[in-house]
């Protein structure tokens, strides 16, 4: 390992820490507080979720926008299967299987038609986004569904273990099975080699096919996961419920230092991407930035943080180049 | 038969099939009064579409629309509302922040080289959050003041049944597409999404029409949001959400592609009409608005898979050799098509 | 007194990285002369080419055209003084019409609208005054390959080139569209334009060329008039040897153990035709022909990695599945062609890419990986294939050359291969490592396996093969499996004059 790569692995806890220090030093009263920190991991819980599944296409070179209608969609299956049931404990466990197999369907159907046909998988999944909102639409009929038991489906997101709200358990350990997954399986390492390139991968004896569509379904389950904690957190179901959800995710994928070309990325660096999100709306709000900013500076971030990972890419490409022409123009 | 005439048909059979579904079924369809509104709702998608085509031409995309004609017309609104200007002043600097915006989307996605839908959908955000700072407010609360400006309303009148939106669609779309077909700009558009190396290497230079083509659907964009603004005589934070949808699905219909060089402002105007024609004809049916959502990205996605199918086969018809990437590309849908 | 000469380069020099290409190069093109360029792959065509284009700058020399000199140093400054390329992979924009496609980057206009009529006038007088007929109007997408090329003629002519340099024209044509090419290039030749025509294909260079001019490590051989040589003559100045010299020929052998792998009647609409051969245990066969002649198509359809049209491949007897991951579950792997772009993933580590294919075998059924394992098998190959830097950590995108071909070779060494398919095992690889990976491949050999070998290198070809077929235009033209063979005999083969025919021409 060299020193860029020593910086490159220490640089993340760092700046956390150095943005957790301004924050302390500018609100030393309310933000260094167990309490705010345990609701900056409240917030971040559902994207958090989001993220262990939206990463996979992103690490192929694709992109799942759809997850924040996916997570509206199962939340509402969820919440309207429980009511049907009569809030009883057995409805809790149909309907929370019925969400996610509302997410796993969205995901096999986008991973069928972008392994199919040469498309934009942005476009496809940004129009399922907007179908799978007009269902939820339907589903819900444009109503708050309010569900308030049983204590079952009300734990999952409002419950706390040992002090600590369920949820961040969700999510710590979907992170650890996402990291498990890409790190430790033989699936989790085709990831990287389709996204890295896909023909080589392919002549490897690797079927892109398969990897593709597992990880639209994994993206898909994940955000409906995600949906069914929002739900059960807000004891209700909604069509607007997780929406804009995707730009959070994309912007915690994206700092987090996966590359929107595939091929490279951690699911720890997106938990980092999404901890300093979560830390910087937590610091807008202590600081009194009115939330209207927050959609600007968001916008702001994301274009920062790819335009940083393209010019890096470029510059290491581009150093290959220079260095031949410097060559070349050394010899005349 | 020429391959264009040929997309060309299908578009127009697709909107025939739809007016004569709603004709033959709906008694009200067919009146002039309804046309008149179809063709005044048509017009500020149609108006953004003239723009969209030309990026979509050099294979890009603008997510941003619907959220700059919203942050437009806000300033505007806010402008008419808060100070003396005149009118015309006023649509000044609209269009001016029309075309500013739309450079911006063409910066970044010519100079610091963002896939575009990443740029335009990041830049979506900051314009619809700006829409929220300039609103204006009593009591902090955003309040949705009535534009009383008789200057300004009038936009959104009408000569005959005919709306002054319509018109400026019409003469919009006449212009770019004659900016499309007989200037050298035009080809220069098709030369960059068809095949950037060889544009390039032709003298072109492509970054100058990449910015180009994203001010142009920034600045369609501002003339949008007069005649939306005038139209309502308002304008809200949540006016146009999802405008840019709309927008897409009326040039894919109308037969650009995604991977570039392909289609022209007449298509978008069909795609647009036939917009217009389908969202009209399930409002008349009654059908609830999610409805509406669900056709229109039912729309897309079968437009787009269409468009990929029908360049295979284009392809396939057209070039023997093909690249060995291209075999094996099939099916590996990682790529994003447009991240190159 | 050089009135008729057009273009005169004169010791012309140059360097990459140290290396010398070109070394004192002299060419010199007559005006209304077809000027044949040839030289065997690496002779310096290309980058002489892109000399005299503009696209590289010349070390050293002097390049004079039209009797003053001039310095070429952006494709701008050729086309100025009228030289125009076409290129192989031809670079016109599909989806606008021949005529905006000849106009493109220098439209006619008033303040940029269009000057249509007057472009297309202009089309249609050139292509009246040099004998050219393609439609104006036409898309270029619908046109042919053949039509493609007169359009890049036409661009060429409206600029006004008295030079136009044809890097193998006819590569992709049929020998009609070929036909009529020959034709366009003998009216072009009679209104004066020079064609500096690059080919590897002898039959054409003799029914068109003037002069020849021939290339070999970057240094002049000859020039030739025409008449005054014949093929035998152009191919031995092209290898460099003797016809007496019998080093670096290659002794081919038949073996008779089992086959391994059986091609019968193997076709491929457009790309390959008949192709019918067998493979035994421990054999390796060379496959020769020129870049384009369907040699990396057909191994690809063996690999399962590209649909064919009939005929059928028998492995060990059975059919072989058109299933890349079938095929190499069997015991078949394939080193491609393009490194970079089908061989790695360059943003991954050593072991990671050589443990691609692998994770059937490191960890069976299970889904985990065996992370120890990895790296031991990963260790294993470094240590083996000697791949430098030994740090399994490195990312194959920070290798040279040679190490990442040792990468994709480590890929398949312990899989117990039955057959290996091998795609210009050496290309663009230093010659110490070259020699490395042909132990390697002789080292398969002798374990038993059978591989097959194609490659442009006709030393490397006569150097690791046991028997050799040649392809020419998707069909085996020759097959070598007796006695001696040497470089000329296969490229004779491959460039279309065989030992028969160049008799006939010497007498």
């Amino acid at each position: 390992m060299n020193n860029r790569q020593i910086i490159k692995r220490f640089q993340r806890p760092l700046i956390l820490l150095i943005l957790m220090l301004i924050l302390t030093i500018l609100q030393p009263r309310i933000f260094p507080t167990a309490s705010n920190f345990k609701s900056i991991l409240l917030a971040i819980s559902i994207y958090g979720v989001m993220i262990c599944g939206a990463i996979y296409p992103v690490l192929l070179g694709g992109i799942d926008l759809s997850v924040g209608a996916v997570a509206a969609l199962s939340g509402a299956c969820t919440v309207l299967t429980i009511v049907n049931g009569g809030y009883s404990n057995a409805s809790v466990i149909e309907g929370v299987t019925i969400g996610l197999c509302a997410g796993v369907m969205v995901g096999l159907a986008h991973g069928i038609i972008i392994t199919n046909f040469r498309v934009p998988p942005f476009l496809i999944t940004l129009a399922s986004m907007n179908i799978v909102y007009g269902i939820t639409q339907l589903l819900t009929n444009n109503l708050v569904i309010s569900c308030l038991k049983p204590k079952s489906f009300t734990f999952i997101g409002g419950g706390r273990l040992l002090g600590i709200p369920f949820p961040i358990y969700i999510f710590l350990s979907m992170a650890l099975v996402s990291y498990l997954i890409l790190n430790k399986t033989i699936f989790g390492r085709s990831v990287y080699c389709v996204g890295g390139n896909p023909v080589a991968s392919v002549l490897s004896g690797i079927s892109s096919k398969k990897i593709t569509v597992a990880s639209y379904i994994f993206s898909g389950f994940t955000a409906a996961l995600a949906g069914i904690i929002l739900a059960s957190m807000n004891q209700q179901a909604i069509a607007k419920a997780a929406q804009g959800y995707e730009n959070d995710v994309l912007t915690a994928i994206v700092v987090g230092g996966t590359s929107l070309m595939g091929g490279e990325g951690s699911i720890q660096g997106s938990v980092f991407g999404a901890l300093l999100v979560g830390l910087l709306n937590n610091g807008l709000r202590l600081m009194g930035v009115p939330s209207i900013y927050h959609t600007v500076i968001k916008g702001a971030i994301i274009i920062a943080a790819v335009a940083f990972d393209i010019y890096s890419r470029n510059k290491n490409s581009g150093l290959v180049k220079f260095k031949k022409s410097a060559a070349r123009i050394g010899k005349a | 038969m020429r391959q264009e005439t040929i997309r060309r048909l299908f578009s127009l059979a697709l909107l025939f099939t739809l007016i004569i579904i709603f004709g033959t079924t709906s008694k009200y369809f067919l009146t002039p009064n309804n046309i008149f509104t179809l063709l005044r709702e048509a017009a500020v998608t149609g108006i953004l579409a003239v723009g969209v085509t030309f990026v979509i031409i050099t294979a890009g995309i603008d997510l941003s629309t619907g959220a700059l004609v919203a942050l437009i017309a806000m300033i505007c609104a806010r402008l008419l509302y808060s100070t003396t200007l005149s009118v015309p002043v006023i649509l000044l600097i609209g269009a001016i922040i029309g075309i500013l915006a739309g450079s911006l989307n063409g910066f970044l996605v010519a100079k610091l080289k963002l896939p575009d839908f990443i740029a335009t959908l990041s830049t979506q955000g900051i314009f619809r959050g700006l829409t929220l700072v300039f609103a204006i407010r009593e009591h902090g609360v955003i309040s949705n003041k009535v534009i009383q400006n008789p200057a300004f309303i009038i936009l959104g009148g009408h000569i005959n049944g005919l709306y002054l939106a319509t018109i400026a669609f019409i003469i919009i779309a006449v212009i770019g597409q004659f900016i499309l077909r007989e200037t050298r700009f035009g080809i220069y558009t098709y030369a960059v999404g068809a095949n950037l190396k060889s544009a390039n290497l032709s003298g072109i230079n492509s970054d100058r029409v990449k910015i180009m083509v994203y001010t142009i659907s920034g600045l369609c964009c501002a003339i949008g949001a007069f005649f939306l603004a005038a139209k309502m005589q308002s304008a809200t934070p949540e006016m146009g959400i999802g405008l840019e949808f709309d927008v897409i699905a009326a040039v894919v219909v109308g037969g650009c592609s995604f991977s570039g060089g392909r289609g022209d402002v007449f298509g978008s105007v069909i795609g647009t009409l036939f917009m217009a024609v389908l969202t009209n004809g399930l409002y008349k049916y009654n059908f609830p608005a999610a409805y509406q959502i669900i056709i229109k990205g039912l729309v897309i996605v079968v437009m787009v898979i269409f468009d990929s199918m029908y360049q295979k086969f284009m392809e396939a018809r057209t070039t023997k050799a093909k690249k060995l990437e291209d075999m094996y590309a099939q099916g590996n849908g990682p790529e994003t098509g447009v991240a190159q | 007194m050089n009135n008729d000469i057009l273009l005169s380069a004169r010791d012309i020099e140059k360097s990459f990285s140290g290396v010398k290409v070109l070394k004192k190069v002299n060419l010199e093109i007559r005006r209304g002369e077809v000027h044949a360029l040839i030289g065997e792959n690496g002779a310096g065509k290309s980058t002489l080419v892109k000399i005299l284009t503009g696209a590289y700058q010349k070390d050293a020399g002097i390049i004079r055209y039209n009797d003053t000199e001039v310095e070429l140093n952006s494709r701008h400054d050729a086309i100025k003084l009228g030289i125009s390329v076409i290129y192989q992979e031809l670079s016109l924009i599909p989806t606008l019409t021949v005529t905006q496609n000849i106009f493109l980057g220098r439209e006619k206009d008033t303040a940029g609208i269009l000057n249509k009529k007057s472009m297309r006038k202009k089309v249609i007088e050139i292509m009246d005054y040099y004998g050219l007929s393609v439609d104006p109007d036409a898309i270029v997408e619908t046109l042919s390959i053949a039509q493609r090329q007169i359009v890049e003629i036409l661009k060429a002519l409206t600029f006004e080139s008295s030079l136009i340099i044809m890097d193998e024209p006819t590569a992709s044509l049929s020998s009609k569209e070929a036909e009529s090419l020959f034709n366009i290039i003998n009216n072009l030749k009679q209104k004066n334009v020079s064609i500096l025509y690059i080919s590897h294909r002898l039959e054409e260079i003799y029914r068109l060329a003037d002069r020849i001019t021939i290339l070999r490590d970057g240094k002049n051989i000859a020039v030739l008039e025409k008449g005054q040589t014949n093929p035998t003559d152009v191919i031995r100045f092209m290898i460099g040897k003797e016809l007496a010299d019998t080093s670096g020929l290659g002794r081919m052998r038949r073996n008779d153990k089992n086959v391994v792998l059986k091609v019968n009647k193997l076709s491929c609409k457009g790309v390959f035709a008949d192709i019918s051969f067998e493979v035994h245990e421990g054999e390796v066969l060379g496959i020769g022909g020129l870049v384009g002649s369907g040699r990396t198509e057909v191994l690809h359809s063996i690999y399962g990695a590209k649909k064919y049209d009939s005929g059928e491949i028998l492995f060990n007897g059975k059919p072989l599945p058109s299933s890349i991951i079938k095929n190499i579950r069997a015991g078949i792997a394939m080193i491609p062609e393009d490194r970079r772009n089908q061989g790695l993933i360059p943003l991954l580590d050593i072991t990671r890419n050589i443990a691609a294919p692998n994770y059937d075998r490191l960890s069976g059924r299970n889904i985990w990986v065996k992370a120890k394992e990895e790296l031991a098998f990963c260790k294993e190959a470094i240590l083996q294939l000697d791949i430098r830097p030994n740090n399994p950590e490195i990312q194959v995108m920070n290798l040279s050359g040679g190490n990442q071909q040792k990468v994709v070779v480590g890929k398949w060494l312990m899989r117990n291969l039955k057959l290996l398919l091998v795609d210009e095992p050496t290309a663009g690889i230093d010659i110490g490592v070259k020699e490395e990976i042909y132990n390697i491949i002789e080292d398969l050999a002798s374990k038993g396996v059978a591989v097959i070998v194609v490659s442009s290198d006709l030393k490397e070809l006569l150097r690791v093969s046991h028997r050799i077929i040649v392809l020419r235009n998707g069909r085996i033209i020759k097959e070598f499996n007796d006695g001696f063979v040497s470089q000329e005999d296969v490229l004779k083969a491959a460039s279309g004059i065989t030992r028969e025919e160049a008799e006939q021409f010497e007498q």
